[in-house]
């Protein structure tokens, strides 16, 4: 199976902006303090709310890990070895199902939207969708 | 298409991954390198922008906002008499003033003696639905003096009114548990001095450029950019050391 470069372009580029994203957002939780309340609907709602912590910890931290993946296997992918996108692709479904989750929190329990949330999503389901048209599970 | 096939088939297929040695490592190795870099610097310099740019110099650690003139009036905590003073715009719905109260009480515990903490009203409407009842709430409570109880009460159990259409039913019941007189209480809260109150100190934030909350003025100054809670403790230190 040949994987063409614009997928693995696209993968590192969608990497690239969520550990962007995530990054923006960790740094802010980490502060704990001046949080601009302001601009985003419901940031502040959504970021304060128990479900923004995972075992202590921001689930950020835990999207910037996930983007740092992503960008390295599609990287180690693209130069040398185009089986570790396996990796990325497992990965990638399991993020894809914690942002559905995430998404249904928002949606009906906590009630508000943040905007670096749902950018995040759609990066998780370009990330997961790219796997699909990449088929690594084909690659020799 | 065409172009792609060869592509591959240099890059992966003629030679096998493990022949190439360091030089397929170190490729990919710095560029996530240099990406990891820029998305932090990225970041990095985002989150201080959105703080800059409530100021026309953008001076970092601290910025004389001198044209406004902030008064020390509003609910004091503290020493009356201190020459330091901190002055906080605070909304009861916003989670990040509800961490800093803590942070407060603890510099305060530091610095009894030498500091006059000021809260002001700056419930954020348009984002916070339940903020301005919260702050009529908290109000009404001083009246009968317990601003400050009931503003713990209210910053503690943000989670439980915050999104709730009615969040009347439960400052009924914390002001229960501070045994206000119930009717008063009730009375007060709809009162339009008290709104009129709010609305003053809403202004005053507006005039001296508060666009978030919780915003803090250090002796007149609009603290900004505080990156650590190490920094807001140093900043306060050095005031008290340096007050006349």
């Amino acid at each position: 199976m040949k994987i063409s470069r614009w997928i693995y372009a696209a993968l590192v580029s969608a990497a690239f902006l969520g550990m962007t994203d995530s990054s923006y957002v960790a740094l802010h939780s980490s502060q704990g303090f001046l949080i601009p309340c302001g601009f985003a609907g419901g940031c502040d709602q959504v970021l304060s709310s128990p479900y923004a912590r995972f075992l202590g910890i921001s689930i950020a931290w835990f999207g910037l890990a996930f983007y740092l993946t992503i960008a390295a296997t599609s990287l180690f992918a693209f130069f040398s070895y185009p089986k570790v996108l396996r990796v990325s692709f497992v990965a990638s479904g399991l993020a894809f199902l914690i942002s559905l989750y995430l998404l249904y929190l928002q949606a009906f329990v906590i009630r508000a939207f943040c905007d670096y949330c749902l950018f995040s999503a759609s990066l998780v389901i370009l990330i997961f969708g790219l796997h699909f048209w990449a088929r690594p599970w084909q690659t020799t | 298409m065409a172009k792609n096939d060869n592509f591959r088939k240099s890059d992966f297929e003629a030679r096998p991954p493990k022949s190439s040695g360091g030089r397929s490592v170190i490729k990919p190795l710095s560029v996530l390198v240099v990406l990891v870099v820029a998305a932090l610097s990225i970041a990095f310099f985002l989150t201080r922008r959105g703080e800059q740019a409530a100021s026309a110099q953008g001076n970092p650690a601290t910025v004389l906002n001198s044209k406004p003139v902030i008064t020390a009036e509003g609910w004091v905590k503290g020493s009356p008499t201190a020459k330091t003073i901190l002055v906080e715009f605070g909304d009861f719905q916003c989670p990040s003033c509800a961490l800093a109260q803590v942070k407060i009480a603890e510099v305060l515990k530091k610095h009894e003696k030498n500091l006059k903490v000021v809260f002001k009203q700056y419930p954020m409407q348009n984002v916070h639905r339940n903020a301005m009842l919260a702050a009529q709430a908290a109000e009404a409570a001083g009246r009968q003096a317990k601003f400050w109880e009931m503003s713990e009460l209210l910053f503690s159990r943000q989670a439980e009114w915050s999104n709730v259409p009615d969040p009347m039913t439960f400052f009924n019941k914390y002001a229960a548990e501070l045994q206000l007189n119930p009717d008063k209480f009730r009375s007060d809260v709809m009162e339009n001095e008290i709104r009129n109150k709010i609305y003053r100190d809403i202004l005053e934030g507006q005039m001296a450029q508060v666009r978030s909350v919780p915003t803090f003025f250090l002796n007149g100054n609009m603290l900004q950019n505080i990156k650590s809670d190490v920094e807001f403790q140093q900043l306060i230190d050095k005031a008290i050391q340096s007050a006349p």
